[in-house]
């Protein structure tokens, strides 16, 4: 390993990049519409959903409930005049979900007695549904609450809940995608980017070119990692400023800190970039890979369904993947404001994992060389 | 028949031959096509969910009397949360939910058994807000169990029974298609769209391309066939592929998780013509704007990553900002996986998917006419 061998050969990268503005667009590119595509997609606020209303009562009480929930802008109401419309609308999808109103519901709530409204939701699209069954609880509670106290009735004494979220007062769904978007972009589309750039090089016949040279097969390998880790490590806070400026999320605190370890993981990804390239005849094949692996360990990463919700084993797995940890860092800092010293245990897994991977991919390299 | 149109089907059925006979030997492919099924299979039929589980939360409870416990005991009954951590000051429930190690932390206040019989009970609930979609849900659960229990007995047998007693007013809720709404449900009626889409968008993109560069393409073109012809050719048996994929993903999930199409089969069967054909189409559209195997493969992820986030399959789409939704139009997926979710899960027939399959018929018309202006022959 020489240290001057090393510096011509980045140098040679560096030229050879800057003749090749297509990947350097890509480079900057694709993690840049990652973030934005990702920051605007979750929400859990359920908005303007159409929510069929057969209201059998049309009394006082009942035109209260309906305002209620219009009023809260989570629903949009659509008059129907039976049961059979609620049904058509849910299988051809023009709505989103029915509330029937009982005959009778204002004179029952007067006299004390408890009317039974019927709500239905297409279970088709689960996530919307569940999320509009919890808004759709909360204001038929609410509602019932008032109700019943302007009416003759006592108070029945049920407690109160007085919600506040931390870190998120809002329950805001764009900053939990954007430190997400962090892990996705650095644990599937960088790894792919490295894997296809790497094969491509060996398609190409560079490699053979080089290794004619003194330079050793690790010289000529981290001559084209490192840019490449650097422009990735560039691109993180490229991303930073766009969720920043574009979608209004910044790093609850610690900034630096948050770039310096997300660089710090940019190893882990030329890793195993470097691990699919090289176990990969063709680019098609690095794609192959790249794609069959990694989409399951974003998926089980957290990036999008909270880990707990998996079954046990699932979990396991979970726990032992690199981008697990990763997330679950950058959601740490993003949103919760954590910092070294909280995040100490975190980090020390992710270090560990890294060290290990970045041990197999030289393994493998040192094999095939 | 016309002698010219007979010509013209044998052109395209040998190319359709030799590609076939390409693609059983490349055995990458094959293993991806073979195992990508299984293992999303796997992760969406057992793993992936929304549903709040095991969420770990903890209880100040500064009243400690029989109320105060039989609340928490409830909570916990409810089945989407762990035993709460007992903890003794603010302090430690910031720090717990600072560190992730609680989503919700329950306060019950000194007061609480007098304010019960008051007829005035208050609890506080903090939550944390970097897990927003658990924290809205767990929000919701926990208000709801505080509501009903000031109603008495009556909601306490049954954890989370179809009834919530919401104070004075009870709410019966009905999951239409999905009962228990599990978000299996949600995943498994769309897998065959996201397989769909990494089959043809991959295949039929890195494959022109790679001809490309092996100079194969230049001779395939000097046969003597139409630049289209080719492009026909080698695209049916990435058709018949795609029915194979579809048919086993079908049968996979029904034998695995008893989860059968609802509507009609026909109509599923008739819809994914187009949207594989027009899949297809992006592909070779894509490989013939890049002139290297590393390009195709960028295009390609730039077109793969927003079908999946736009189209809805993973995220509903009615929660895009209203700027957004129509970009999600331009992709064959979107449409797919609306017409998959109304044939697979709500049971409909092909007079309720007519207009998605219009709209993919109509994608694939256009890209066919930029595929054809693309590939007019030339050489260099």
């Amino acid at each position: 390993m020489s240290w001057q061998r090393l510096r011509t050969l980045l140098r040679r990268e560096a030229r050879a990049s800057l003749r090749d503005p297509f990947t350097i667009g890509i480079l900057v590119a694709v993690p840049l519409l990652a973030m934005i595509l990702f920051g605007y997609v979750l929400s859990t606020e359920v908005r303007g959903l159409r929510l069929a209303v057969l209201d059998r009562d049309a009394s006082a009480a009942s035109r209260r409930l309906l305002a209620d929930i219009r009023a809260t802008g989570a629903f949009r109401i659509v008059p129907v005049r039976s049961r059979g419309d609620i049904e058509r609308g849910l299988v051809d999808g023009r709505i989103g979900g029915g509330l029937v109103v009982p005959p009778g519901f204002g004179r029952d709530l007067a006299r004390g007695r408890i009317p039974e409204v019927l709500a239905i939701y297409d279970g088709a699209e689960a996530v919307l549904a569940g999320n509009a069954e919890a808004w759709l609880r909360a204001i038929v509670a609410a509602t019932g609450a008032t109700l019943a106290t302007d009416g003759p009735l006592p108070p029945r004494g049920s407690p109160a809940v007085v919600t506040s979220a931390l870190f998120n007062p809002t329950l805001d769904g764009v900053p939990f995608m954007v430190s997400g978007t962090f892990g996705f972009v650095l644990s599937f589309l960088a790894v792919l980017i490295t894997a296809v750039a790497i094969v491509n090089e060996r398609l190409a016949g560079t490699f053979e070119q080089l290794q004619v040279t003194p330079a050793t097969t690790l010289e000529i390998l981290l001559g084209k990692l490192l840019p490449m880790g650097a422009i990735f490590a560039i691109d993180i806070a490229l991303m930073m400023l766009a969720a920043g400026l574009l979608l209004g999320v910044w790093p609850a605190a610690h900034a630096f800190f948050f770039w310096s370890v997300s660089a710090l993981y940019v190893l882990t990804t030329l890793a195993m970039g470097l691990i699919f390239s090289a176990t990969s005849a063709t680019a098609a094949e690095a794609v192959q890979k790249t794609v069959l692996f990694s989409i399951p360990i974003v998926q089980l990463s957290g990036f999008a369904f909270p880990i707990r919700n998996m079954p046990l084993p699932l979990q396991w797995v979970a726990e032992c993947l690199p981008a697990t940890h990763y997330i679950r860092f950058s959601r740490a800092v993003y949103l919760r404001g954590a910092g070294p010293l909280e995040l100490w245990p975190e980090l020390l897994v992710l270090a560990l994992f890294g060290a290990l991977q970045v041990g197999v991919a030289l393994r493998t390299m040192a094999t095939r060389a | 028949m016309s002698p010219g149109l007979r010509q013209r089907l044998a052109a395209i059925l040998a190319i359709a031959w030799r590609e076939a006979t390409v693609l059983r030997h490349d055995r990458g492919f094959v293993s991806m096509i073979v195992a990508q099924p299984i293992i999303m299979l796997l992760l969406y039929g057992y793993g992936l969910s929304n549903t709040p589980a095991n969420v770990p939360w903890a209880v100040l409870d500064r009243s400690q009397t029989a109320p105060s416990r039989r609340l928490v005991r409830e909570i916990e009954r409810s089945g989407y949360f762990l035993p709460p951590t007992t903890i003794a000051s603010y302090d430690q429930g910031h720090d717990l939910l600072r560190r992730g190690r609680a989503l919700a932390v329950l306060v019950v206040p000194p007061s609480f058994r007098r304010d019960l019989q008051d007829g005035q009970p208050r609890v506080q609930l903090l939550l944390d807000g970097s897990d927003p979609l658990s924290a809205a849900r767990v929000g919701g659960y926990i208000a709801q169990i505080a509501h009903a229990f000031g109603a008495g007995p009556r909601t306490r047998e049954a954890p989370l029974p179809d009834t919530w007693t919401a104070g004075p007013i009870a709410l019966r809720q009905r999951f239409a298609f999905n009962p228990r709404l599990a978000d299996r449900d949600f995943f498994l009626a769309t897998l065959v769209g996201m397989l769909l889409t990494n089959l043809c968008f991959s295949a039929s993109s890195l494959g022109i391309v790679g001809e490309r560069e092996t100079g194969s393409y230049e001779q395939t073109l000097a046969l003597p066939v139409s630049a289209i012809e080719i492009v026909l050719g080698k695209l049916l048996p990435l058709v018949a592929l795609s029915y194979l994929l579809f048919a086993g993903t079908l049968l996979a999930q029904g034998l695995l998780f008893d989860f059968w199409p609802r509507g009609s089969l026909v109509a599923l069967l008739l819809l994914t013509l187009p949207f594989v054909l027009a899949s297809l189409a992006i592909g070779v559209f894509v490989s013939s704007l890049a002139h290297t195997s590393a390009q195709a493969v960028f295009i390609t992820v730039f077109f793969i990553m927003p079908s999946f986030v736009l189209s809805g399959i993973m995220f509903p789409y009615e929660f895009m900002p209203d700027a957004i939704r129509p970009i999600g139009g331009l992709l064959p997926l979107r449409w797919y996986q609306i017409a998959l979710r109304r044939l697979y899960v709500r049971g409909g027939d092909l007079a309720d998917v007519l207009l998605p399959m219009a709209a993919m018929l109509a994608i694939f018309g256009v890209l066919l006419l930029a595929i054809r202006w693309q590939l007019r022959p030339r050489l260099g």
